[in-house]
C-alpha cells in the first residue's frame, strides 16, 4: 500500500512537472540575416554593397557578351560564366576590330539578361535605408542612397541598351502579392531612359566627390550618364531612320521619337561637362608617348580613371572579383607559362589610322630589313594598342612571320589574287623548321614562334598579323602569367571616354568648337597630329581608335545603327609578313585573315528578344521586340 | 518454399495489376500544316534557304513558332499540335502582311499564302563561253513606291541544286555582286537590265546558278530567279 501511494506521488509530480514545464520556443534563428543586422551599421551596408557591385553588368575582362558557360552554381552567363578563364570571348571579336574565337554574329541575340533579383535588392536598400537614419545618420544615409540610385540606373541601363523598353520596378515586390500585380508591363523605352537620367541624377546630388576605388562618388554618376544619353539620343535619332515596325514599335516600347534626340544629346554633353577639372587624361610620361599609353590602363594611381573594377588573387576565381586571364589569354603561348590565345586585331583596324606603307607606288611590296621597321612613324597609340610583328614583350620578340617565299617577284595585288597552290611560298606548322634545310649556314626559320601556322585548325597563334596590347601586362614575369594571375583592375568609365560623350554630343548639338578642343587633348596624348577641324566621322573614328578592344565599338554601332551596314557579310584582312629568301628582306601583304569568318549583323539584332522564359512567367512583356 | 513464391509471385501480380494505369489522353502532335506561298506575279515564290518562314503563334500560348519554308515556295510542318493558330508569312522578299489569318491546324491541313514580291526577275538567261558565264535578266517591281533600297545584286553558283543566300560558293557568288544601293525608282531602264559575268569557273564540273536581288528590308532579304544548271566543259 506503501510502495502504491509513493507510486501515485511520483506519477503525480512527474505529470504535473511536465504539464507545467511548457515554455514557448521563441528565439530568432541565429543563421539568419535580418534587416536589422545588415542596416544599422555602415559596415553591414558595405557587405551588401559588395553584392550589388558584384553583380553590377560591368562589360570587363570576363564578360561573355554572348552568355558562356552557366556550369557552376554560382556563376551566372554573361557578366560571371562559368570557365571565365576565356577573356578572348570578347565583343570586339564579332565587329571586325579583332577576329577569332566566335564563328560570327554569335552575339547578336544576347544572352537573356534579365537582372531583376539584382535589382530587388538596390530596391530593398532603397526602402529600408530611411528607415535607419538614427543609428547611421542622415548623411551616411543620404549618401548611401545616391549610390543606389546610380546602381539602380546601372542595371536599367544594361537593360535598356539591350531591350530598349522593360518594366520599371522601383520598389521590393512582394511574392505573395496577386499575380496581377507582380505581372508588370514594359515601360516605353523613352520613358526607361528618362528613368535613368533621373536616377544618376539623384545619384549626382546625393554623392559625396570622392569614393574609395571600385565604389561610385557622384562624379560616376554623371559620367554614365553621359553614355547612357548618348545612347537614348542616338536611339531617337537614328533609330527613327534604320527600324524593323512591329508591334513594339507602335506602342514605344522600342524606339523613341525624333525630336527628343537633342534633348539627350543635351543632357549627354552637360553629364559630361560636369566632369571639367576633376579628372584628367593620363600623362605622366610625354617624352614615351608610348609607354606612356600602355601604362595608362595598368598604373593604379591614373588620375583618368574614374569607375574600375578590382581583382583580388585570393579570391576564388569563379567570382566576378577573382583573378582575370588577360595576360594568359591575349599573348601567344611563347611569352606565358600558360593559357592561350584566340582572337587578333584586324588589319582593317589597324588601318583606321591611316594605311601602312607596305606597297611601292608601282604596286610591288616593299622591302624591310626587319619587321619592326614597318611601325616607324607610326601613332604611338596604335603600337600601345597593338603588337606589330617585331615587338617585343618580356625579352621576347614577336617574330610572326607567315612563310618564306624563295624570291618574290610582281605586285603585292597580283600575288594576293593567286590561287593558293600557284604561289611560290613555303609554309610550315613547326616554328623549328628551317629553309632551304638545316644544315645551309643561312638557313631560316619558315614561320616565327608566335605565327603563323599553316595548321588552320590550331588558333593558339595569330591570323591576323597582329596580337592586343591594351591592357598586357608588361611589367608581370613570364612565369607568373598564366591563367587566373592578372589582377590589374579593368577600367570601366576613364575620363577619355567622357571626352569623347561631349565631343559626339557636341558636334551633333552643332558646338563643333568644344568637340575640336575635346578631340584634340586625346588626340595630343596619344601622339597623334591634332585636327584643324571637325566632323561627327572624325569624332566617330577618334572613338574608335581611343576605345578599341573596351567592348564600346559593339554598342557604338548598335547606337549609330550602322551595324547592318558595316557588318553586312563582312570579311577581315590580316597583315602577313614574310621572309624573302634570296633578297634577305621582309615583306609584308594584306590578305583575307586566315579563319576567314564572315560577320552579319540583322537589323533585329538592334534590340534583343526578351526572353522566352520572362515571358512564360509573365505574358504581360509581350509583344516582344520586332522580328521575334 | 514453393508456396512462399507463388504467394510472392501473387503479390507482385496484384500490385503490378493495381499500379497506376492511367494513360495520357492529350493528343500527340498528330496535326500538320503544308501548302504554298505564291507571287502575286504568278508562280510560287522563288525562295532559299533561311529566308521566308511561316509563323505560327498558337491561340493561347506566348511562344510563337516558325516552319521554314521551302526553295520551291512550299512549307510542310508534321508534328504541330491540333489547335487554331495565328499564322502569317515572315521574312522573305516580299511586302510585309499585317494581318494574321487564324488558321485551324489538323490532321492534313493545308493553307496557301499570297505575298507580293519586291522584285522580279525576267527574261533569265545564262550562256557559258569557255569557262566565263554570263547571266542577263531585267528586274521590276509590281510596287515601286515606298520599296526598300536594292543593296545588291549578285549570283549564287553551288554545286548543288539547293542553291541561293547561305548555300553558294562564295569565290563564285558573293565575290561578283554588283553594288547598287539605291532605291528602284531612282533606276533607269537601262539599270534595270542585268548582267551578270562569273569568270574562272572549274572545266569539267556542274554548278547550279542563279541570281538574286537583295533590299535593304528590315531582313536583308532577296528575290531570286529560277535555277539553271550549267555544266561546264572538261
Amino acid at each position: 500500500m506503501k510502495s502504491i501511494n509513493k507510486l501515485i506521488i511520483t506519477i503525480t509530480l512527474g505529470i504535473g512537472a511536465t504539464v507545467t514545464s511548457c515554455q514557448k520556443l521563441n528565439i530568432a534563428p541565429t543563421n539568419i540575416v535580418t534587416p536589422a543586422i545588415i542596416f544599422n551599421s555602415e559596415a553591414g551596408v558595405k557587405s551588401l554593397l559588395a553584392t550589388i557591385y558584384a553583380d553590377l553588368p560591368i562589360e570587363d575582362f570576363k564578360y561573355r557578351p554572348d552568355g558562356g558557360d552557366d556550369n557552376n552554381g554560382m556563376q551566372r552567363p554573361g557578366f560571371n560564366p562559368g570557365n571565365p578563364w576565356m577573356n578572348f570571348y570578347n565583343s570586339a571579336a564579332v565587329t571586325g576590330e579583332e577576329v577569332g574565337p566566335f564563328g560570327g554574329m554569335d552575339i547578336g541575340s544576347g544572352f537573356g539578361y534579365w537582372p531583376y533579383a539584382d535589382i530587388r535588392n538596390v530596391n530593398t536598400l532603397i526602402s529600408e535605408l530611411p528607415k535607419h537614419v538614427a543609428t547611421l545618420t542622415q548623411a551616411t544615409v543620404n549618401s548611401l542612397l545616391g549610390e543606389a540610385h546610380f546602381l539602380r540606373a546601372y542595371y536599367y541601363f544594361g537593360l535598356a541598351k539591350r531591350y530598349g523598353g522593360v518594366p520599371i520596378i522601383t520598389v521590393p515586390q512582394d511574392p505573395g502579392a496577386p499575380l496581377s500585380t507582380l505581372q508588370v508591363h514594359r515601360d516605353k523605352e523613352q520613358a526607361t531612359w528618362d528613368f535613368i537620367g533621373a536616377e544618376l541624377d539623384l545619384g549626382y546630388q546625393m554623392m559625396s566627390e570622392i569614393s574609395d576605388a571600385g565604389r561610385a562618388n557622384k562624379y560616376v554618376a554623371v559620367a554614365l550618364k553621359s553614355r547612357a544619353m548618348l545612347y537614348a539620343a542616338c536611339v531617337a535619332k537614328y533609330g527613327s531612320t534604320n527600324f524593323i515596325d512591329g508591334p513594339a514599335r507602335g506602342q514605344g516600347l522600342v524606339g523613341i521619337p525624333a525630336d527628343q534626340a537633342t534633348k539627350y544629346f543635351q543632357a549627354a554633353y552637360d553629364a559630361a561637362k560636369l566632369l571639367d577639372g576633376h579628372y584628367s587624361l593620363y600623362n605622366q610620361n610625354s617624352s614615351d608617348k608610348v609607354k606612356n599609353y600602355t601604362d595608362l590602363f595598368l598604373d593604379a594611381s591614373s588620375k583618368e580613371n574614374i569607375f574600375i573594377r578590382q581583382y583580388s588573387i585570393t579570391l576564388n576565381l569563379n567570382t566576378p572579383a577573382g583573378p582575370h586571364s588577360w595576360d594568359a589569354t591575349m599573348s601567344p603561348g611563347r611569352m606565358t607559362s600558360g593559357g592561350l590565345s584566340r582572337s587578333y586585331p584586324t588589319l582593317d583596324f589597324v588601318q583606321l589610322w591611316s594605311n601602312l606603307p607596305i606597297t611601292n607606288s608601282d604596286g610591288t611590296p616593299k622591302r624591310f630589313n626587319n619587321l619592326l621597321d614597318l611601325t616607324q612613324g607610326l601613332e604611338p597609340r596604335l603600337r600601345a594598342t597593338v603588337y606589330f610583328p617585331g615587338e617585343t614583350l618580356r625579352g621576347l620578340t614577336f617574330d610572326t612571320q607567315r612563310g618564306i617565299y624563295p624570291s618574290f617577284s610582281g605586285t603585292a595585288a597580283a600575288e594576293v589574287a593567286k590561287a593558293p597552290n600557284s604561289r611560290t611560298w613555303q609554309l610550315q606548322t613547326d616554328p623549328n623548321v628551317l629553309y632551304p634545310n638545316k644544315t645551309d649556314p643561312n638557313a631560316k626559320q619558315v614561320i616565327g614562334f608566335t605565327g603563323i601556322s599553316n595548321n588552320l585548325g590550331d588558333d593558339q597563334l595569330t591570323r591576323t598579323g597582329f596580337y592586343v596590347r591594351k591592357y598586357i601586362n608588361y611589367n608581370a614575369a613570364k612565369t607568373n602569367v598564366d591563367l587566373y594571375k592578372s589582377i590589374q583592375p579593368w577600367i570601366d568609365l576613364r575620363y577619355a571616354e567622357i571626352l569623347l560623350n561631349r565631343a559626339e554630343a557636341a558636334v551633333e548639338l552643332g558646338n563643333t568648337g568644344d568637340a575640336l578642343t575635346d578631340i584634340n587633348l586625346i588626340r595630343d596624348r596619344a601622339g597623334a597630329t591634332p585636327y584643324s577641324s571637325i566632323d561627327l566621322d572624325k569624332v566617330r573614328k577618334e572613338r574608335r581608335m581611343e576605345l578599341a578592344f573596351e567592348n564600346q565599338y559593339y554598342w557604338d554601332l548598335k547606337r549609330w545603327r550602322t551595324a547592318d551596314v558595316v557588318l553586312d557579310r563582312a570579311h577581315f584582312k590580316g597583315l602577313m609578313p614574310y621572309y624573302v629568301f634570296n633578297e634577305n628582306k621582309y615583306i609584308f601583304l594584306a590578305e583575307t585573315e586566315l579563319f576567314n569568318r564572315e560577320y552579319t549583323f540583322q537589323k533585329q539584332f538592334y534590340y534583343e528578344p526578351i526572353p522566352g522564359g520572362q515571358i512564360n512567367q509573365n505574358p504581360n512583356l509581350l509583344p516582344n521586340n520586332p522580328n521575334y | 518454399m514453393k508456396k512462399l513464391i507463388s504467394k510472392l509471385l501473387l503479390g507482385v501480380a496484384i500490385l503490378a495489376s493495381s499500379a497506376c494505369t492511367k494513360t495520357d489522353n492529350y493528343d500527340g502532335p498528330n496535326a500538320s500544316f503544308q501548302g504554298n506561298i505564291l507571287s502575286s506575279e504568278g508562280g510560287n515564290l522563288l525562295t532559299s534557304g533561311g529566308s521566308p518562314q511561316i509563323w505560327l503563334q498558337q491561340i493561347g500560348w506566348t511562344t510563337p513558332q516558325t516552319i521554314p519554308c521551302k526553295f520551291d515556295g512550299t512549307f510542310e510542318d508534321t508534328k504541330l499540335f491540333k489547335s487554331n493558330y495565328k499564322a502569317v508569312p515572315t521574312g522573305g522578299a516580299f511586302w510585309p502582311i499585317t494581318d494574321t489569318v487564324i488558321v485551324k491546324i489538323d490532321q492534313g491541313s493545308k493553307h496557301d499564302f499570297t505575298v507580293t514580291p519586291y522584285i522580279v526577275i525576267k527574261n533569265f538567261t545564262s550562256t557559258l563561253s569557255g569557262t566565263t558565264l554570263t547571266l542577263k535578266f531585267n528586274i521590276t517591281a509590281p510596287i515601286a513606291a515606298g520599296l526598300p533600297n536594292i543593296k545588291d545584286i549578285q549570283p549564287y553558283v553551288n554545286t548543288t541544286k539547293l542553291v541561293g543566300a547561305g548555300a553558294s560558293i562564295r569565290d563564285f557568288s558573293d565575290v561578283n555582286a554588283i553594288a547598287i544601293n539605291k532605291a528602284y525608282t531612282d533606276l533607269s531602264d537601262a539599270d534595270k537590265s542585268i548582267t551578270l559575268t562569273i569568270p574562272n569557273l572549274i572545266p569539267g564540273r556542274t554548278f547550279f546558278v542563279r541570281a538574286g536581288v537583295r533590299l535593304s528590308d528590315s531582313f536583308n532579304s532577296s528575290n531570286f530567279s529560277e535555277i539553271v544548271q550549267v555544266d561546264v566543259p572538261k
